[in-house]
C-alpha cells in the first residue's frame, strides 16, 4: 500500500485497539480501489469496527480519557438527580459501582432501572474526568445489560472500605482504613457555606510513604506523634496525589503505645531518602518526596517577576489578563531543570528558596537591574551561576500539562560523600583489570 | 505532551564508540505531536539524545571562515568530546571566545553525528549550557557517571547472560528482567554493533580507571596526614620562641618530607590558624 497512507492507517489503528493493522490495511485498500475519498473510507472503516473494538477493562485500569470500554460490574448504590442541562431539565443517574478491584463513580445521562446489588455489563461507556479521578460516563450509545446474579463477588464483599498502605491509595479508592502515625498538624479556619469552622491539617505517614490529610473534627487527644487507625476515610485526588479526609463517617481510634506496629513515630518521622528522577516520573503525583541532580537550565521566566496584586498571576508591563492595569508586586522564583542521568523535572522555587538558591536577595536583584537597565540581567546571572551545578530538593510533585512539576519546600546542596560511594564501585568492579 | 530528553551521564570512551544513529518513524513523529528527536545508539544500548558532562577544557579554535564556529575539547578520564558552537549557539560561542583554558567546564549539549563516508562517523556535541565548573563537581560527576555506566553495563550483561542459550533471536523483551527502556537499546546494541563481554570488560576496566584517576582517598587524606606530621615536628622543635623555618626543612628532610610538602604544609597550617609567623623565617605553632 502506498506509502502516504501510513499516518491514516496509523490513526485508525490506533482508534480501534482491538483490530490488526493488516484487517485495517486490506479494508482501506478495497475502498481506495473504488476511489472513495480517503476521509470517507476512513470514516466508513471506524464505523464498520467500532462495536468489535470495545476493550475489557477491569474498574483500577480505568484511565481519564478511554473511549470504548466494556466493563463487568456491580452496582453499590444509584441515585436519580434532576439536573439543569443547558437549559433543559435532565434526569440523570449517579452512583458508585465496583469490581474486584476498585471501586468507582458514574453517570448515566440516559434513564436506566437498577438497584444496588445488581451485576451489570457495560458496553461502550467512556470514562471522563470528575473531582479529578475517573467517573465511568454511560451516555445515548452506551448499552447495559444485567448479568447473572452469580457472576461478581456479592456486594456486602465489594462495599467493604479495604484496608491499604498509605503508598496503596490511588485513583480506584474512593474510601479506605488504615493505621498511621501523624507527623505535622496546624488548626485552620475555614468558612465553608457561611459557616466559620476550625478543621485541622496536616500530614501521616507509615513505613511506606507519607500523605496530607484533613479532618472535620478536631480530633480530641490527637497531636503530633499519634498513631491513628481509621475507618472509612474518604480519599480525594488532586493533580496524582491523594489526601485522607476524616470526616463524620470516619472512626478514629488512637493506637495504644504497647500495640505492635511494622513502624513508629520516630521511624516514618525522617527525611524522605532521595529518589531518582526516572522514578519520580513514573508517578503522577507525589507528595513529600526528594531528589538530587545536576541544574541542566534555567528556564526563561526565572528572575524577578511582577505580579498582579489581585490574582497573584504573573504580569507583564503591569497589564494583568484579568485586572487591567495595576501596580505589580515584585516577586522572584527560579523555574529549573534537574537531571540526574536517570529522568528530568521541572523544579519551581519560590522566592525564599530563590534567594537561597541564587544568593542574592529580591533587592539585590532590583538594584543589579537598575545598574545594568535591564530585566534579563538577573535571568542571565542565574543561568552562568548556577547551571551544571548541584542541588537537592524536597516537595512535592504533580503532573499538569506541561509534564511533572516538583515545588519544592526546601533545597540544599547534596553531600559530596564521595569516598564511600567510590568505595561501593571499586566494590562492584573487582577482579576487573 | 512531548517529555524532555534526558541528560545522560556517559564518559567519552562510550561516546565516541558509537556510530549507529535512530531516526524517528513516521508514526512516533505523528505520535508526539511532530516532535522528532534523533539519537546516538552507544555499544551499550544508551540511546543519547542529550549529555551532561563536566570534564576540563583544554583546546579551543575557531574553525569558522565566515562567521565564527568554536571548536573545543572537553576531557573526561576516559577521552576526549568534542564540541562545536557557531552562531546559533550565541551564548556558548561567547564562553568559548573568552575562556581560558584549562579550565573545569560543565556542559548540557546535543549530540551531533556527522558522517562523511560510511564507517567514520564524526561525534561532536552542541552545546546547550556551557558553564565553568570547579574539581568537585568534575569528581561528583565522574562518580556519578561511573554509577550509571555500570548499572547500564550490568544490565548488558545480565541479558546477554540470559539470551546466550539462543543467540540468534533475541527474545528479551518479553522476559521483562530487564526495564523496557534499557531492553530496546541493549538489542539494538546487539544487532548493531554485536556487543559482547569482551566490550563490557573492556568499558568496566575504563569506569574503573575513572574513578581511580580522580583519587579521591589519597590526595584528600595524603594532606591532611603532612599537616599533622608537620605540626607535631613544629611542637617537638618549638623551645617556646618558635623553629627556624630552615632548621624545620632540615629535620623533615631527614625524616624523609620533601622541601615542596613542608612549604605547602606549613601554608596550609598557616591558613588554618594552627601557627604563625611572629618574625619572617620563623614559624611558631599554636598549641
Amino acid at each position: 500500500m502506498d506509502k502516504k497512507f501510513a499516518p491514516h492507517i496509523e490513526e485508525l489503528t490506533k482508534a480501534l485497539e482491538n483490530i490488526s493493522r493488516s484487517t485495517i490495511e486490506d479494508e482501506l485498500e478495497l475502498l481506495l480501489k473504488y476511489r472513495v475519498p480517503i476521509d470517507e473510507a476512513k470514516r466508513s472503516i471506524l464505523k464498520k469496527f467500532q462495536n468489535d473494538s470495545l476493550v475489557s477493562k477491569k474498574v483500577n485500569d480505568l484511565a481519564i480519557g478511554d473511549k470504548g470500554i466494556a466493563l463487568e460490574v456491580r452496582i453499590l448504590n444509584i441515585n436519580e438527580k434532576n439536573v439543569n442541562l443547558r437549559g433543559d431539565t435532565a434526569t440523570i443517574f449517579s452512583g458508585a459501582l465496583a469490581d474486584e478491584t476498585g471501586l468507582c463513580s458514574f453517570t448515566s445521562w440516559k434513564p436506566i432501572s437498577l438497584n444496588p446489588g445488581d451485576a451489570i455489563r457495560i458496553r461502550n461507556a467512556t470514562v471522563r474526568a470528575w473531582h479529578n479521578r475517573a467517573e465511568v460516563s454511560i451516555g445515548d450509545r452506551s448499552e447495559v445489560e444485567l448479568l447473572e446474579e452469580t457472576y461478581l463477588p456479592d456486594i456486602s464483599e465489594l462495599s467493604v472500605t479495604p484496608v491499604k498502605k498509605l503508598d496503596e491509595v490511588g485513583y480506584s479508592d474512593m474510601f479506605i482504613s488504615s493505621v498511621a502515625a501523624v507527623i505535622e498538624l496546624y488548626h485552620r479556619d475555614v468558612n465553608v457555606k457561611g459557616k466559620d469552622l476550625t478543621i485541622i491539617e496536616g500530614v501521616m505517614a507509615d513505613e511506606t510513604s507519607r500523605l496530607p490529610f484533613v479532618s472535620w473534627s478536631l480530633l480530641d487527644g490527637v497531636d503530633i506523634g499519634t498513631i491513628l487507625r481509621f475507618e472509612d476515610a474518604s480519599v480525594s485526588m488532586y493533580r496524582g496525589v491523594p489526601s485522607i479526609h476524616l470526616n463524620e463517617s470516619t472512626s478514629v481510634h488512637i493506637v495504644e503505645p504497647d500495640e505492635h506496629l511494622p513502624f513508629t513515630f520516630a521511624s516514618v518521622n525522617l527525611p524522605p531518602k532521595p529518589l531518582p528522577i526516572g522514578e519520580v516520573l513514573q508517578n503522577e503525583g507525589m507528595f513529600d518526596v526528594s531528589v538530587e541532580g545536576n541544574i541542566v537550565s534555567i528556564r526563561p521566566g526565572s528572575g524577578v517577576i511582577a505580579r498582579c496584586p489581585e490574582c497573584n498571576r504573573v504580569i507583564m508591563k503591569n497589564t494583568c489578563r484579568s485586572h487591567g492595569v495595576v501596580e505589580g508586586i515584585q516577586d522572584m522564583r527560579i523555574k529549573l531543570i534537574l537531571d540526574d542521568g536517570t529522568g528530568s523535572l521541572l523544579v519551581m522555587l519560590n522566592r525564599e528558596l530563590s534567594e537561597i538558591v541564587y544568593g542574592k536577595t529580591l533587592q539585590e536583584s532590583e538594584s543589579l537591574m537598575g545598574k545594568a537597565m535591564s530585566a534579563n540581567v538577573v535571568y542571565d546571572d542565574m543561568k552562568s551561576i548556577l547551571t551544571g551545578h548541584y542541588l537537592g530538593v524536597r516537595g512535592n510533585t504533580s503532573k499538569i500539562e506541561y509534564g511533572v512539576t516538583f515545588v519544592a519546600k526546601s533545597v540544599w546542596v547534596p553531600s559530596e560523600d564521595l569516598d564511600k560511594r567510590v568505595s561501593a564501585l571499586l566494590e562492584r568492579l573487582e577482579g576487573v583489570e | 505532551m512531548v517529555e524532555r530528553e534526558i541528560a545522560h551521564r556517559i564518559f567519552a570512551k562510550e561516546l565516541n564508540d558509537s556510530s549507529s544513529t535512530i531516526h524517528s518513524t513516521i508514526d512516533e513523529a505523528i505520535n508526539s505531536e511532530g516532535h522528532t528527536p534523533n539519537y546516538l545508539l552507544t555499544p551499550v544500548g544508551t540511546m543519547v539524545n542529550r549529555v551532561f558532562i563536566v570534564g576540563v577544557i583544554t583546546e579551543v579554535d575557531n574553525v569558522g571562515t565566515d562567521t565564527d564556529t568554536w571548536k573545543a575539547r572537553v576531557v573526561d578520564p576516559s577521552g576526549a568530546f568534542t564540541i562545536y558552537a557557531g552562531q546559533y549557539q550565541p551564548q556558548a560561542a561567547i564562553f568559548l571566545s573568552s575562556v581560558e583554558t584549562p579550565a573545569f567546564v560543565s556542559v548540557v549539549g546535543k549530540v551531533r553525528v556527522y558522517k562523511p563516508d560510511p564507517g567514520s562517523p564524526i561525534i561532536s556535541l552542541r552545546p546547550e549550557e556551557i558553564h565553568l565548573a570547579d574539581e568537585g563537581m568534575r569528581n561528583c560527576w565522574v562518580t556519578d557517571t561511573a554509577e550509571l555506566t555500570l548499572d547500564r553495563v550490568d544490565a548488558f550483561s545480565k541479558m546477554l547472560s540470559l539470551c546466550e542459550n539462543d543467540p540468534n533471536s533475541c527474545n528479551c523483551m518479553e522476559n521483562m528482567v530487564i526495564p523496557s527502556n534499557l531492553s530496546e537499546g541493549i538489542c539494538l546494541a546487539i544487532d548493531n554493533y554485536g556487543t559482547d563481554a569482551d566490550y563490557l570488560n573492556e568499558l568496566r576496566s575504563v569506569v574503573k580507571k575513572c574513578i581511580v584517576s580522580i583519587d579521591l582517598a589519597s590526595s584528600a587524606d595524603g594532606d591532611k596526614y603532612l599537616d599533622v606530621v608537620v605540626m607535631e615536628l613544629l611542637e617537638e622543635l618549638d623551645k617556646g620562641k618558635g623553629v627556624e623555618y630552615m632548621d624545620l626543612l632540615s629535620v623533615a628532610n631527614s625524616r624523609n618530607i620533601n622541601e615542596k610538602a613542608v612549604d605547602s604544609a606549613v601554608r596550609s597550617l598557616l591558613a588554618k590558624g594552627q601557627c604563625y609567623e611572629p618574625k619572617i623565617g620563623i614559624i611558631k605553632p599554636i598549641s
